[in-house]
């Protein structure tokens, strides 16, 4: 143990002192630069900082965690417009302009908290929340407009009482501000929790039936993401000392997502790069050629994004991948070399087991779609320590059942307990935590993550994750500990999920489910699309969950043979009723049953 | 009365206007935030057309063949390899719409321009004079509406298309060409575009930029809409309606963002919009 530690704490260790050192560097070009370049470029080089900052915001809400923002610019504006309204109306010194400072992060923090409420709810479509942040900026510029006087309408304020310091110590305030958040966004997204943001990416409904309060996370990071991206649009205004509407429009919300595209989403130092190249650069030209600038600058983003998504990043990590030295390469976060990842069993029992009350109680469950009934009153208990299938023709109802039972707002009609608990109209990650774990149909996984990661992100509602470290352990309870081994997946711990094989998949699934240390487990045709010897397999998996380990398990299963061999208890579906619940024998023997079936009723009795 | 007239003719223009972005997001699933573009398009063909001396009454069908010749080249060029990646289809065609945008300013400046308009004057309805060209729009929104209909179920085209909405792999799998109904339909989404810009031109100038804060109302409409076309009329009134309310008794800068105000609630109260499932 002793050695994990100190290992863990070595690479974690690395890492600082990587961004440390790269952090010195930068901020040792940030004080040089402005000796070296002329005045101009310096002024035109301080807005284009503070705009980079900006951009990192763009690439942590877009790049890292897949919601197309149009949005940002509004927080930008607030805090420009803090900036300026306070020093006009109110007052101007040390206090007064660290208050507005702090009233405009305020501002955007609260602003974007109430956005990020709207916008991110269970079930909520991608593009909703990039109608609301297209939506804000609108929003701002009309209240902006509609301010008169006060917020001196279209042409804005300018000429405001601010510190008229020299160009270099804003070029100074600018550059650390950059590197600091450039730094912190960096330890931010290699750290547990960034890989969360990635998997969230990638499958956000997977996310949630894992017990990750994807709507939570999503929430925080755009309120933090505002809050930055107010503090620069204060600098910004502080040190032009003239605010536009414009600062906080659409147009800009736009431009932002056009740096970050070109310089290459997902990269952190793509936006920087992209905001910076874009804006130096259209400085310059706006005065000879602005037109042709802004052509060109809109033809290399309509071909970045049809034929290079990733952006120009992606052509230098793609050259460094293929000719730079040795197989790390620093900027593309493909960090985890071997043996980063160490499994350890869990401190068992951390859940108990709640004495006689039955893991899961059905009653008089129903749900319809408008007129169309596909479940009706159904009731029945499943038993700690039991193996209850459920069987029944296509079209049946059996899936639906699965999504009652483990998202609260699915159903129409009755209630279900777990351990005693009614799930109410709970969203799937607090039914997790109920203790419901439900393994999927496909097997819906998250592609670039590694089995490591995704056994780590699975066990985020009982461990949690570190906002910038990350841990190279991850505790398993020792049912998930015993699949992985069965299927050799503990040896691959580094290889990305896209390469398992299907039946490694399904283990990784059903050993991800379990790591939430559920009461009772959901499997939705577990054994699909496998063969034999890996069903046999699954088959005392499942076994030795009941009985060792004393969870309900709930089959969903086609093969009936298999259902008969492990079952304790079958119900039987038909048309979204009960028509039968009873032990094997009872079903098996039942014509009822095989009238169900019809056509396949010999192969229930034979 | 004028008030009436008023929500009457405003629900009007905002359906024509959105249109052409609904048939492209119906069946493409595809939002084309090139259509601000197109429409700006539209109204530069209107003032060519007027510019050269041409009757106004050809600034229509003009624009329309350029709106389809313009939406076929662009379906070919930009939007097909973006199917697969509806998010950067949206982030692709505003690219466009940049370049549409700056290519204009080339050709034309970024100045001003009106384009003459067809009929000018006023009617005298329901004891008030109102303005004759507002008035032909509505009956323009009118028969569009059904002629959007009629083509959907009543043409082979429609029939293809529908099936595509539905459910693209089998329509492929039953020998529809879903490559030429997305061709077809982003021609067609186009031409609508640049003939509601030519529609509008009488009431408003011409300039580069004047298809932006369409664009932004149009996609609102079209999703609150449900994506259907009735469903679209009754949005355009619904919340054309709010507009012209806002704007007369409240303010007029908060009348232009009540459409977005409204639609943003609406759609987090049923996020299918009106007419969605």
């Amino acid at each position: 143990m002793a050695d994990f530690e100190s290992s863990v704490s070595a690479r974690n260790r690395r890492r600082f002192w990587l961004v440390g050192f790269v952090a010195v560097m930068a901020l040792a070009i940030v004080y040089a630069a402005p000796l070296f370049l002329d005045r101009y470029l310096v002024n035109v080089l301080i807005r284009a900082l503070f705009l980079a900052v900006l951009a990192i915001t763009v690439d942590l809400v877009w790049g890292f965690s897949g919601v197309l923002t149009f949005g940002q610019s509004a927080f930008f504006g607030i805090g420009a417009y803090a900036c300026a309204l306070l020093a006009t109306h109110y007052g101007f010194g040390p206090l007064w302009f660290f208050g507005a400072f702090l009233i405009g992060l305020a501002l955007a923090a609260v602003t974007a908290w109430l956005v990020g409420i709207l916008s991110f709810y269970h079930g909520a479509s991608p593009l909703y929340s990039s109608i609301i942040t297209l939506a804000l900026p609108i929003v701002l510029v009309q209240i902006i407009f509609a301010g008169g006087r006060f917020t001196g309408s279209s042409s804005g304020i300018s000429g405001f009482p601010t510190y008229y310091w020299a160009v270099e110590t804003w070029f100074v305030i600018a550059g650390t501000l950059l590197v600091a958040v450039a730094c912190f966004a960096w330890l931010f997204v290699r750290s547990d929790l960034g890989r969360i943001l990635i998997a969230i990416r990638e499958n956000e409904d997977r996310c949630a039936y894992l017990g990750i309060p994807v709507s939570r996370i999503k929430i925080a990071l755009f309120t933090v993401c505002g809050a930055i991206g107010a503090a620069a649009g204060f600098g910004y205004a502080a040190f032009t000392n003239v605010v536009a509407p414009e600062l906080g429009g659409f147009l800009l919300g736009t431009e932002s997502l056009i740096w970050v595209a070109l310089g290459g989403r997902g990269t952190l130092i793509g936006p920087i790069f992209g905001a910076i190249g874009i804006d130096v650069t259209s400085s310059y030209l706006s005065g000879s050629l602005p037109f042709l600038w802004k052509f060109i600058v809109g033809v290399l983003f309509v071909i970045v994004i049809v034929v290079l998504p990733n952006g120009f990043a992606s052509l230098v990590t793609g050259a460094w991948k293929k000719f730079g030295p040795g197989r790390r390469s620093p900027a593309s976060g493909h960090e985890h070399g071997s043996g980063s990842i160490v499994l350890r069993t869990a401190p068992a029992g951390t859940r108990e087991v709640t004495g006689d009350q039955s893991p899961i109680a059905i009653e008089g469950l129903g749900c319809r779609y408008g007129s169309l009934s596909v479940l009706a009153d159904l009731s029945f208990q499943g038993r700690s320590g039991e193996l209850l299938s459920i069987v029944g023709p296509n079209g049946a109802g059996k899936t639906t059942l699965m999504r009652c039972i483990s998202n609260g707002q699915e159903r129409t009609a009755g209630t279900v307990e777990i351990a005693g608990q009614e799930i109410a109209r709970r969203s799937p990650e607090r039914v997790v935590g109920l203790g419901v774990g439900r393994s999927f149909q496909n097997t819906s996984l998250f592609d670039s993550l590694t089995v490591g990661d995704c056994l780590r992100l699975s066990r985020y509602r009982v461990d949690g994750a570190r906002l910038f470290r990350r841990t190279s352990h991850v505790s398993l309870p020792a049912p998930a500990l015993g699949i992985l081994k069965a299927t050799g997946l503990d040896r691959h711990l580094d290889q990305e999920t896209r390469y398992l094989s299907h039946g490694q998949k399904r283990g990784l699934e059903l050993a991800m489910v379990l790591a939430t240390e559920p009461k009772v487990l959901l499997l939705d045709e577990p054994t699909a699309g496998l063969t034999k010897a890996e069903r046999t397999a699954i088959g005392e998996v499942l076994l030795s969950l009941t009985t060792t380990y004393g969870l309900c398990v709930i089959l969903i299963e086609h093969d009936l043979d298999f259902v008969r061999e492990i079952s304790d208890r079958i119900v039987v579906l038909h048309q979204g009723r009960m028509v039968l619940d009873g032990s094997v024998e009872e079903v098996v023997s039942s014509d009822l049953v095989k009238s169900v079936y019809s056509g396949h009723g010999t192969e229930v009795a034979s | 009365m004028p008030l009436l007239l008023d929500i009457v003719t405003t629900s009007a223009i905002l359906f024509i206007v959105a249109a052409g972005l609904m048939i492209i997001l119906g069946v493409m699933k595809l939002i084309n935030f090139a259509h601000g573009a197109f429409l700006t398009v539209g109204g530069y063909s209107a003032y060519l057309v007027t510019d050269y001396g041409f009757s106004p009454w050809l600034t229509v069908p003009f624009a329309a063949l350029v709106g389809f010749v313009l939406g076929i080249a662009v379906e070919r060029l930009v939007v097909r390899p973006l199917y697969s990646r509806p998010l950067d289809a949206i982030l692709a065609t505003w690219g466009l719409g940049i370049v549409i945008t700056q290519i204009i300013v080339f050709a034309f400046g970024r100045g001003v321009q009106f384009a003459e308009s067809p009929m000018s004057g006023t009617l005298e309805v329901f004891a008030t004079n109102y303005s004759a060209w507002r008035l032909v729009l509505v009956l323009v929104a009118v028969l569009l509406g059904l002629g959007l209909t009629a083509l959907l179920y009543l043409t082979r085209f429609g029939l293809n298309a529908r099936a595509v909405i539905m459910n693209e792999d089998l329509a492929r799998g039953l020998g529809i060409d879903s490559t030429k109904v997305r061709i077809t339909t982003f021609g067609l989404g186009a031409a609508l575009a640049c003939t509601a810009g030519a529609l509008i031109t009488p009431l408003l100038s011409v300039d580069p930029n004047m298809g932006l804060p369409w664009l932004v109302n149009s996609f609102m409409l079209v999703l609150v809409s449900g994506v259907a076309i009735p469903g679209l009329a009754l949005a355009s009134l619904l919340l054309g309606g709010a507009q012209v309310l806002v704007s007369t008794f409240v303010s007029p800068i908060l009348g232009g963002i009540t459409i977005v105000v409204f639609a943003a609630i609406l759609l987090r109260i049923r996020p299918k919009g009106l007419f969605g499932g």
